[in-house]
């Protein structure tokens, strides 16, 4: 294999040349091309194959402010590098560097706004016959996907992708090599690697990851070192730079340049000393993988996926689907996650639900509150698209069976965002008998997804687990049909063990026992409820067996100190004569949970609440004020409080009385995204009983107004933390106040006075114990 | 590099001595904050220059008294960017999800621990000119230094290096960010900015009414 060379920095040339501190450089394409030009045939002359156009930060963002148009500055930039390459076969990439505005969650850019902002940079680059695209200088893996999402959505040309990783091994957001190679190979880039932030030796470990994670080319342009502040000189000469570099070629890499700090003369020196090389040989194993940003979860053993997240025969979970409420489904995922789930299975279907909008919802608040990958279970393909094209990382998907229908319905779908996904092994015809016609159906959903481009490493069988008590032979067929999956098609596998039980005493024995017996049939993904012990127990047994365990390291530090007997635990009792109260103001969840449970059976919810719970915040929001008590304190109770309405809910999803008091509204104002106080403030006032709806953070003002008229709320909540945002909030303000029974506002935040409020015709609240004075005087 | 403990006590509002049970779940987390978090920053020397009223840092223009006034004895000035940088956002949010009372506790070491990097900045500047005076840091917002002008410092300095961003509204992202002025002078420099002397509120300031400073 050739090694291909890219260019080195055009910023620094640019400095050189006498480019100012701060001034947008994109705008020389215009201004002064010749320049361009000529330090673009530099690196030709130098060697480089391949040329970036000054086109890094040509998006609409930048260049709004400075009265120019995309297509303007990106023909111009293709055309001076265009220019320098006449009379070689040197190729001009167009250059697309980050959009200088950070994502959701990290920042308020929603992912859709991302991908047309890139859009109208790759348009404008096919327009201008940019040779190939070269996505680079990225830190956060969303940003990269919805650049190559674009890319791949607006032009043929080929793709390469380069991220900046620290020292730590990570990018600034925190995304691992093995994740943005899983998920960038999955979304089909042509060559990925790295670019800039540190020097060839620094990056060499972050390389050798990704060379073990992608088949795809991979790519080095690191800097020239590190930079002196004071003089912005980089710290390695072209010879020390080549050196380092040969070793990332000796490792693999087949794609070579330089970033910041780097010229002509780096490039040549390159050439010169790693051009007779060749890339040393890789060996590339497929893995089964799904990753979040932060995470990567290689299927080379057992691996859990959590099953709880799905409605189905769960009231409370269908209540918190009907009413929106993110937060508990979020808590359902953080159980799952600190029980050793590995995957999570996210099912929203149920009837009065859209799909299509319920999935994206839920896949983005679980990807702000867990790391771990996430699996989509739905048979809507529309659902199913909604919900992996906000999905950051690798997915998988549950699931496609055999029919041919299905199969050319979802593939092309799980194909285009590089997803895993799950095979059914039945089909139109219903679910076979027999092991031998469920390895055949396998076998056709296999074809089926490497006609579509797939890897068979990302296709999981599910040989389907039927009831024991009502189809007992059932049982070694799908076993049987684990082995053969295994063995003959190399495929993992994937299982729901539980429903094997049904209809029987004693289901936690049946079920752990089919897991040990599928686990040695080769089962490598069950889905299960990760917070039933004696299941993560069999695996912690199974990994010691098979060796995966090494030194049986982790079963020793999960049961040592455990006594063997019983297995049945007694929950323990909470400190004799500990009122419930008392749980609440000291924030002992467990103890006020247990209490609260031991109360509901001879005192009603609403009661419970009124001379029980508001009466312990009460006497700790006296402490806060007193300063006898300080804000964690606050909070560890309302925590408590909020286990006890944990309780009260799960009670009354079965129907009866509510405890709700008041409509709350409240916001973080539009421009503003600094929310822990607006946060605090929820947890305190909805465990007085208050009904809070949180519109969240940058909200804009028609939002905030259509949700009071809509809900008819009596109280809006507004929080800003900068001046900056202060006009949104009076613009907020305004617009509540033009309604027809306008509602009462509290405003709150670092910058907001009393004096200010009062001005605003507002209320001002403090902090939250502020704030619940004023829904109390305002709400009852 | 590690946040102090009893700054973000205060940041809490704890006055006196803090419940044992708090700053025992403040010290863990802080060591959990300095092994997980690593602050970055980077900074900039650049020329000022004064042509009739106007005051230019490079070619950027630094409006107001205050600009003026911390950097009268300055012939340069150092742009200084320091963030704890994405990650730590996550990990807030994600706590706030899990445990708002320690995510609180986390929030306020981490305004702590952007300090004290800017500080450990700060020795690394003066390190590296021993013949010069430091004046105090100061910030767009600070006085009638202006918060506009804060995505000229960035790009001045490249934020993006160390992963600073800033919204339409000028606001720094990530969260835990800092962005400062520091002048350098050839004699020694008046603090005029830390310090009880030049603080707005030290009439009514809780902490001087108890006896105490918040020893900024």
């Amino acid at each position: 294999m050739k090694l291909i060379f890219l260019d080195g920095a055009m910023g620094t040339m640019l400095q050189r040349a006498g480019l100012k501190p701060g001034a947008l450089p994109e705008l020389l394409a215009l201004t002064d091309p010749e320049m361009l030009t000529r330090v673009h045939r530099q690196y030709v002359e130098a060697g480089s194959d391949v040329i970036y156009a000054n086109t890094f930060g040509a998006n609409r963002r930048k260049l709004a402010r400075l009265g120019h148009t995309v297509d303007e500055v990106v023909c111009a930039a293709i055309t001076a590098a265009r220019k320098a390459c006449e009379g070689t076969d040197a190729r001009v990439a167009l250059d697309v560097g980050p959009l200088g505005e950070l994502l959701e969650p990290l920042g308020t850019l929603p992912f859709e706004s991302a991908v047309d902002m890139f859009a109208e940079l790759v348009r404008a680059g096919v327009k201008a016959s940019a040779d190939l695209i070269a996505i680079e200088t990225m830190t956060d893996l969303q940003e990269a996907r919805a650049a190559l999402i674009a890319a791949k959505e607006n032009s043929d040309l080929p793709v390469i992708v380069t991220m900046s990783f620290e020292e730590s091994g990570r990018t600034f957001t925190g995304c691992t090599p093995a994740s943005m190679a899983a998920m960038l190979t999955g979304l089909g880039a042509d060559a990925i690697g790295v670019n800039c932030s540190l020097g060839p030796a620094q990056l060499l470990p972050v390389l050798r990851e990704i060379l073990a994670h992608t088949h795809l080319p991979v790519i080095a342009k690191p800097n020239a070192g590190l930079p002196d502040p004071v003089d912005g000189h980089y710290d390695l000469t072209p010879a020390d730079f080549a050196e380092a570099m040969a070793q990332a070629v000796e490792a693999g890499v087949s794609v070579v340049g330089g970033c910041c700090g780097t010229s002509p003369d780096y490039i040549r020196t390159l050439q010169e000393r790693v051009g007779g090389l060749t890339p040393g040989e890789r060996s590339i194993t497929h893995r089964s993988i799904v990753c979040t940003a932060a995470r990567a979860v290689t299927v080379d053993g057992v691996r859990v996926i959590g099953e709880r997240i799905n409605p189905t025969g769960k009231k409370r979970f269908q209540q918190a689907l009907l009413e929106n409420d993110l937060d508990y489904i979020a808590d359902v995922a953080i159980q799952q996650e600190d029980a050793g789930a590995d995957v999570l299975d996210v099912n929203v279907g149920y009837p009065g639900v859209d799909e299509t909008v319920m999935l994206p919802r839920v896949v983005r608040k679980l990807q702000e509150v867990t790391n771990l990958p996430l699996m989509l279970d739905s048979t809507n393909a529309d659902a199913i698209e909604a919900g992996l094209r906000v999905y950051c990382g690798k997915a998988a998907v549950n699931s496609v069976n055999g029919d041919g229908k299905v199969l050319t319905r979802i593939l092309p779908i799980v194909k285009k965002y590089g997803a895993s996904v799950v095979g059914l092994t039945l089909d139109e015809k219903g679910l076979p008998k027999t092991a031998d016609e469920r390895v055949t159906i396998a076998r056709r959903i296999l074809d089926a997804a490497l006609a579509h481009g797939m890897q068979p490493a990302d296709l999981w069988i599910d040989c389907l687990t039927l009831t024991v008590s009502a189809q007992q032979e059932q049982a070694r067929e799908t076993l049987n049909a684990i082995s053969r999956v295994r063995t003959e098609l190399g495929l993992q596998t994937v299982l729901g063990v539980s429903n094997i039980s049904f209809g029987l005493p004693n289901r936690p024995l049946m079920a752990q026992t089919f897991l040990v017996q599928a686990m040695a049939a080769g089962l490598t993904l069950p889905i299960l409820n990760p917070c039933q012990k004696d299941m993560m127990d069999a695996i912690a047994a199974h990994r010691v067996l098979c060796g995966e365990d090494a030194g049986c390291a982790a079963y020793v530090a999960r049961f040592a100190g455990t006594p063997a007997a019983p297995a049945i635990s007694t929950p323990a009792s909470p400190a004799a004569g500990m009122t419930l109260a008392a749980a609440i103001c000291r924030g002992l969840k467990a103890d006020a949970a247990r209490l609260a449970k031991d109360a509901l059976a001879s005192v009603p919810p609403l009661t419970l609440v009124e001379e029980h719970l508001i009466p312990a915040l009460d006497k700790v929001g006296e402490d806060y004020e007193a300063g006898r008590a300080f804000l964690p304190q606050l909070l560890s109770a309302a925590q408590a409080a909020q286990a006890v309405f944990g309780v009260i809910q799960e009670k009354l999803a079965s129907g009866g009385e509510s405890v709700r008091k008041g409509k709350v509204i409240i916001a973080t104002v539009k421009g503003d995204i600094h929310d822990i106080g607006k946060n605090i403030v929820r947890t305190v006032m909805s465990n007085y009983g208050y009904e809070i709806l949180d519109l969240g953070r940058d909200v804009p003002p028609e939002t905030i107004v259509e949700a009071a008229v809509r809900e008819n709320v009596r109280l809006v909540g507004l929080s800003a933390l900068m001046t900056t945002t202060l006009p949104a909030m009076e613009e907020t303000v305004r617009q509540l106040q033009q309604l027809d029974n306008p509602p009462a506002i509290m405003l709150g935040g670092a910058v907001v006075t009393e004096d200010y409020a009062a001005n605003l015709g507002c209320r001002y609240a403090r902090d939250a114990k502020a704030s619940v004075e004023i829904a109390r005087s305002i709400l009852g | 590099m590690r946040p102090d403990i009893d700054e973000a006590l205060r940041y809490l509002g704890v006055r006196g001595d803090a419940p044992a049970s708090l700053r025992a779940q403040a010290e863990a987390l802080a060591q959990e904050l300095t092994a997980r978090v690593t602050p970055r920053f980077i900074w900039r020397p650049l020329p000022l220059r004064r042509t009739g009223d106007a005051l230019l840092l490079g070619s950027m223009p630094l409006p107001g008294q205050s600009a003026a006034r911390m950097l009268a004895d300055c012939q340069q000035a150092v742009i200084l960017l320091c963030t704890l940088g994405a990650e730590f956002d996550l990990w807030l949010r994600r706590l706030q999800a899990r445990d708002l009372s320690a995510a609180a506790v986390l929030d306020a070491l981490g305004s702590a621990y952007v300090e004290a990097a800017c500080d450990a900045a700060e020795v690394e500047i003066g390190s590296r000119y021993p013949t010069m005076y430091l004046t105090d840091r100061f910030s767009p917002g600070y006085g009638d230094l202006p918060l506009p002008l804060q995505p000229a410092l960035h790009a001045a300095a490249e934020a993006r290096r160390i992963g600073l961003t800033c919204t339409d509204t000028h606001l720094m992202l990530p969260q835990k960010s800092v962005s400062a002025l520091i002048g350098l002078a050839d004699k020694p420099q008046a603090a005029r900015i830390r310090g009880c002397a030049h603080c707005r509120i030290s009439k009514t300031c809780p902490y001087r009414k108890a006896g105490t400073t918040c020893a900024f």
